[in-house]
């Protein structure tokens, strides 16, 4: 930032050249290296970077609370007249939750689940002894109700299980709100809910700012979301701030080679589906070695000799902005950086070719229909002591779904849709009450794991979290070639396996000795791929598959998964919640509410005609990275309702903004439509 | 919680069931006659006629069973061999001896131990976590009985500072109080081990959590942090623990309660075992596996107190 800026009045709070180091037993880590910016003030600053770039260790150096093995290197951290670094444990403790307040990622496991809303809030309030116990509990149901929570005089006295994930995070505002902070921290505040809740949420946010006047400090990776909240941001990288700026600066006018390449990987950017997805080769640098020179330069397409030795400068553009790039000044400007926004900077090798043509058949590799999965939420014994009739709940409802050979179909919903029931039900590991699964023809549902283990050869399943779904014992030759030995298959050359399954997830020789704690999100996702196709399957199920991944490593994936979809004409059902993911890859989407498909059809068609209301308001519900974009309104409010009390008519009536009386008494049955598409709605669309 | 509460005391009333079962069998699977075998050898044949007819051993093995049953459900449990008196009566005597005992040796266990465990956890390899562990592995390798006679010998022999055996004066508070301190010292020794260890490890454990930090973000107190909200979590595996840990202190009583002379529900059933007075074997064991059983209830339904997802959940 320009010099003058750091002075000005109207900042809040100002970081100068903070640097943090992480003991660990691979040495020092320079997780923070020297970083500056000023927070200013009733603005809502967003700090972006993936994973590693330590966004997340700025937000808890702020509060003093950063991981016992970390050491505050230098800088400051100015707040008002005083240093943050440099206060004592008990000041630092008056700052926090009155002065300085946070939200946090993740609200399943951030509040105690022990204890009620209103005793953590009134703990919360301890340091106002003039203030009564009736009054902080005034104070409290009050700011419940400002964040939206119904009946808060009541839920209050509830404890944070009570709450769904919307409520919690709703709540955990609330709590952060509660003592009038100046300055709000947002860990990730969206990361952890579902589209619908993640667009609520960053309204509240947005609300809650304007009214209460305050300063919010927004931590995320995820470029829509800052887009649309954010009025300024900080683009960090490695540990280093490299680009800084007002919103519409940086997603118009990016001048760092590395946000300008962050921005064109963000598949909800790209409108052309039909070419591949760009990615940033190369992963983020080894922290424990010092560096010389540009810390982005080993990944920059645009890199110079220069910029591998000398250190760039900080060249300020304008009161507010500023990047770090030998291209914008000095000896190397070249006047011609940054070029016009419709020019890629990144992935231009692997762009070729069109999205390969996929071979149609007629056979259905997998056919599932009128499937049904019910689980047991009460013993017989204690329904009829409380005289229920209903002992189970629907987790799936009638789903028909068909796969072809080479084709990908994305089963898309909200958490506690049933999409993950449905793909293991396919895999035979949750027994289904009714309906049928086939597949190449053959009848497979709830057949008896003896005949159905060799068909396991020929249908795999990638599983959502890609280093907790790897033994951690097990080395990743080990673990590629585990297959084979489950089903028993010898005569192979398992090191040469290894190393054909390692190429063609193209993973480096020399990581086949590595064991998954060793490994970035994307490479075990890439051992993950080798796993699920070191048998030739026919059909792989995908569950999340980008999911933790950064947006700069998800592309890799997808395009790795679209090359061998080509190669060997797999058929894949993606289960996901990401809609920008599945529109580059699916061919048809299947969209599932609360166990219900409510709409099936071609991807190109759902996304510019959704039919289902439901459909509609997860499309507009993808926070657009784009300022100009943003949204004035919440399509829908409210929540996926419990599956114990599944509405009488359509599932989705009780948040449909066009439902009529019909919708609450009668369920919509399935309907084909004349272009093949099917939907669940009375009163469809367009 | 209705529910629940009815499925475990259910389920509590089967244990008990089995464990009459078992005691009665006994007799019954000891080869020879269970009147002579409760007279011992040198009783008279007039004398065991007259017992057999008294204790209904002529009737049918199931018939037994079913008296026995329908007689400890009206609290009667037979009469002593020796003395005629009512084993109820005499196990009532003694029982309010054990258990203070065992409250006050797991009291003060609980109330050394949850602290120690919990400041080691909060400042792990710190010189009071290093200390906790020596002492903790050491006072739990330590058997009760050694600890008593130690004890005994130093505090009561050598230093004279309390009494030695027997449980005090009836009726005065105070010499009762001096004679439990060294027998509950005794048996509550190796359990402040063995609490520091399991408080240390769960509050490792929950000291990690988001939730802890978070509550130190909104910059409450250290002590509301630990004791307010990372102990109230990590107290739940302790508490079956503890309950889990009264059966054991019962047995471990027995030595106590011989070593100090002091009368109390292991001295008896031992004097009743070397006496051949089976009545009182019988319902003293069955008075203890009671009292065992309450405890493990009583754990469980504090667990489901102290967690508002387990009580809801029952």
């Amino acid at each position: 930032m320009p010099k003058d800026a750091l002075h000005s009045p109207e900042t809040l709070l100002d970081v100068r050249n903070l640097s943090v180091d992480f003991r660990t037993p691979q040495g020092r880590v320079k997780a923070l290296r020297d970083i500056s910016f000023p927070i200013r003030k009733n603005r809502i600053v967003g700090i972006v970077g993936e994973s590693g770039s330590g966004k997340s260790t700025v937000l808890w150096a702020l509060l003093g609370l950063l991981a016992k093995n970390a050491d505050v290197m230098g800088g400051e951290v100015r707040f008002g007249d005083r240093d943050l670094l440099q206060a004592s444990e008990a000041q630092l403790r008056a700052t926090r939750g009155e002065e300085i307040s946070v939200v946090f990622q993740d609200p399943m496991t951030s509040q105690i689940p022990v204890l009620t809303y209103g005793r953590q809030m009134l703990d919360i309030l301890y340091r106002r002894p003039n203030v009564s116990a009736a009054e902080k509990r005034r104070l409290a149901v009050e700011m419940l109700g400002k964040v939206g929570i119904p009946d808060p005089d009541k839920r209050i006295d509830q404890y944070p299980h009570h709450f769904s994930g919307g409520m919690r995070q709703r709540a955990g505002i609330a709590m952060a709100l509660l003592t009038g902070p100046q300055l709000l921290l947002a860990d990730e505040p969206t990361t952890a809910l579902d589209v619908t809740m993640e667009a609520q949420i960053i309204h509240l946010l947005q609300d809650l700012q304007k009214e209460l006047d305050a300063t919010v400090v927004v931590v995320s990776h995820n470029l829509g979301l800052i887009a649309e909240l954010c009025d300024d941001v900080v683009v960090m990288y490695a540990g280093e701030v490299i680009e800084a700026g007002e919103v519409r600066e940086i997603f118009h006018n990016a001048q760092h080679p590395y946000t300008r390449a962050l921005l064109e990987c963000d598949p909800a950017r790209i409108d052309d589906v039909s070419r591949k997805l760009p990615v940033i080769p190369g992963d983020i640098p080894d922290l424990t070695k010092p560096r010389s020179g540009c810390i982005y330069a080993p990944r920059c397409q645009r890199a110079l000799p220069v910029c591998h030795e000398t250190l760039p400068p900080d060249v300020a553009r304008g009161e507010t902005s500023l990047a770090r790039c030998h291209l914008l000044d000095g000896l190397h400007h070249d006047p011609s950086w940054p070029p016009p926004l419709d020019v890629m900077t990144v992935g231009q090798e692997c762009s070729a070719g069109t999205k390969p043509a996929r071979a149609k058949h007629d056979a259905a590799l997998l056919e599932v229909s009128e499937l049904n999965v019910q689980f047991e939420t009460v013993g017989p014994l204690r329904a009829r002591l409380k005289g229920l009739s209903q002992r189970h709940v629907d987790a799936v409802l009638d789903v028909g779904l068909s796969v072809a050979p080479g084709e990908t179909v994305g089963l898309v919903g909200e958490s506690g849709s049933g999409k993950t029931t449905l793909g293991r039900c396919v895999l035979n590991l949750v027994p289904s009450q009714a309906g049928s699964v086939r597949f190449e023809g053959k009848e497979i549902r709830n057949m008896p794991e003896a005949r159905f283990k060799p068909l396991r050869r020929d249908m795999a399943m990638m599983f959502q979290d890609p280093v907790g779904s790897l033994s951690p014992r097990k080395s990743v030759r080990a673990l590629i070639t585990e297959p084979f030995q489950i089903h028993g298959i010898t005569g192979v050359d398992l090191d040469a396996e290894a190393e054909r399954l390692a190429e063609m997830v193209r993973l480096p020789k020399h990581f086949l000795s590595r064991y998954p704690h060793e490994l970035s999100g994307g490479q075990a996702r890439r051992v993950g791929v080798a796993r699920a196709l070191a048998l030739n399957p026919k059909l792989i199920i995908a569950d999340e598959p980008t999911a933790g991944l950064d947006v700069s490593v998800q592309g890799e994936i997808l395009n790795l998964m679209a090359d061998l979809q080509a190669e060997h004409g797999l058929g894949y059902l993606i289960i996901t919640h990401n809609l920008p993911v599945v529109r580059h890859i699916a061919d048809r989407l299947a969209i599932m509410y609360l166990g219900r498909i409510v709409e099936e059809g071609r991807t190109d068609e759902v996304f510019a005609r959704p039919v289902h209301p439901y459909t509609r308001a997860l499309v507009e519900g993808v926070p657009q990275p784009d300022p100009d974009r943003r949204r004035v309104h919440v399509s829908i409010s409210g929540e996926v309702p419990s599956l114990l009390n599944r509405p009488k008519g359509c599932d989705f009536a009780g948040r449909c903004p066009f439902a009529q009386d019909r919708c609450r008494a009668e369920k919509p049955p399935h309907v084909t439509m004349a272009d093949g598409r099917r939907h669940a709605c009375h009163f469809p669309l367009g | 919680m209705l529910y629940y509460l009815t499925k475990r005391l259910g389920l509590s009333a089967v244990v008990i069931g089995l464990v009459v079962l078992v005691l009665f069998s006994l007799l019954h699977f000891i080869p020879g006659d269970p009147a002579t075998i409760a007279l011992g050898p040198r009783a008279t044949e007039e004398a065991i006629a007259r017992y057999a007819e008294k204790m209904h051993l002529n009737e049918p093995v199931w018939r037994q069973f079913l008296i026995y049953i329908g007689n400890a459900l009206t609290g009667d449990l037979g009469l002593d061999v020796f003395s005629d008196r009512p084993v109820t009566a005499i196990i009532m005597e003694r029982i309010c001896f054990t258990l203070a005992l065992v409250g006050a040796g797991m009291g003060w266990a609980m109330l050394l131990g949850i602290p120690l465990g919990c400041l080691a956890a909060v400042k792990p390899n710190s010189w009071l976590d290093r200390v906790t562990g020596v002492l903790s592995v050491g006072t739990i390798a330590v058997p009760s009985f050694l600890v008593s006679i130690w004890a005994l010998l130093i505090f009561a022999v050598q230093l004279r500072w309390l009494p030695a055996i027997g449980a005090g004066e009836p009726g005065q508070i105070g010499d009762q109080l001096m004679h439990l301190i060294l027998p509950a010292f005794a048996i509550g020794l190796s359990w402040v081990g063995y609490l520091a260890r399991m408080v240390r490890a769960s509050m490792l454990e929950v000291m990690g959590e988001n939730y802890i930090r978070s509550a130190r973000a909104f910059g409450l107190q250290p002590r509301r942090v630990i004791f307010g909200y990372a102990l109230r979590v990590a107290i739940l595996p302790t508490i079956t623990l503890i309950g889990m840990g009264f059966g054991g202190m019962i047995s471990s009583t027995v030595f106590a309660e011989i070593i100090f002379a002091r009368p109390g529900l292991g001295k008896l059933i031992f004097d009743a075992v070397m006496a051949r007075n089976f009545p009182i074997v019988q319902g003293a064991v069955l008075v203890a596996t009671g009292l065992y059983i309450l405890v493990v209830l009583f754990s469980d339904i504090l667990i489901a107190w102290f967690d508002p997802r387990v009580r809801e959940s029952l």
